[in-house]
């Protein structure tokens, strides 16, 4: 299986966030807003880190 | 204010979800009852191992050369089933020549680490330490 780097980020982010969303939360409404908060955040931030290391990767 | 339960005690119970919790992951809380949660950290974990394996990721031994490599074996052994079956799922074995090998390493990892999330709360339910809404299945 060849997945590139942000098809893994996606599984990574998509994994963690449903599993914290019931590890950490009661109600399927919390779950739900918890979950795509977090997967959104994962989703920002390895971004944006990308982003801030791009100019040195050459 | 939501409403929320706790457990009685039940010491046998939660040891016994935990170790099958490990074993197959969302098995201790299916055992505890709690269907939804199960069915999703099966999936969560299994989704993570599975396409950590067919990335061809770095599954570490018992017998590590360094202190990275045991870190490395902790987490992959919270796998359970999937830890011992990662040759017969991935029989090419690791390729980390590659970077998607790399990734493979980092999901079949975090797989361990999540499943021993999970397993720690199994144990808090079945303990009757953690406070679950009604609907908390």
């Amino acid at each position: 299986m060849m997945l590139n780097h942000f098809q893994t980020m996606v599984i990574f982010a998509l994994a963690v966030s449903l599993a914290f969303a019931f590890l950490s939360k009661n109600n399927l409404n919390e779950r739900l807003r918890y979950a795509v908060w977090a997967f959104l955040a994962f989703m920002v931030v390895a971004i944006g880190i990308g982003w801030l290391m791009y100019p040195f990767s050459r | 204010m939501a409403q929320t339960q706790k457990n009685p005690i039940n010491p046998a119970l939660a040891l016994v979800a935990a170790a099958a919790g490990w074993l197959v992951p969302g098995l201790g809380h299916a055992l505890l009852q709690r269907w939804s949660k199960a069915i999703v950290y099966f999936v969560a974990v299994g989704m993570l191992a599975l396409v950590g394996l067919w990335m061809r990721g770095n599954v570490f031994s018992s017998n590590a050369a360094d202190a990275f490599d045991m870190l490395g074996f902790l987490a992959d052994i919270g796998s359970g089933i999937f830890y011992f079956l990662a040759h017969t799922i991935n029989p090419a074995g690791a390729d980390v020549s590659r970077a998607a090998g790399d990734y493979g390493t980092r999901l079949f990892a975090t797989a361990g680490v999540l499943n021993f999330l999970c397993v720690l709360e199994a144990l808090q339910i079945g303990f009757g330490s953690k406070e679950e809404g009604q609907a908390a299945g």
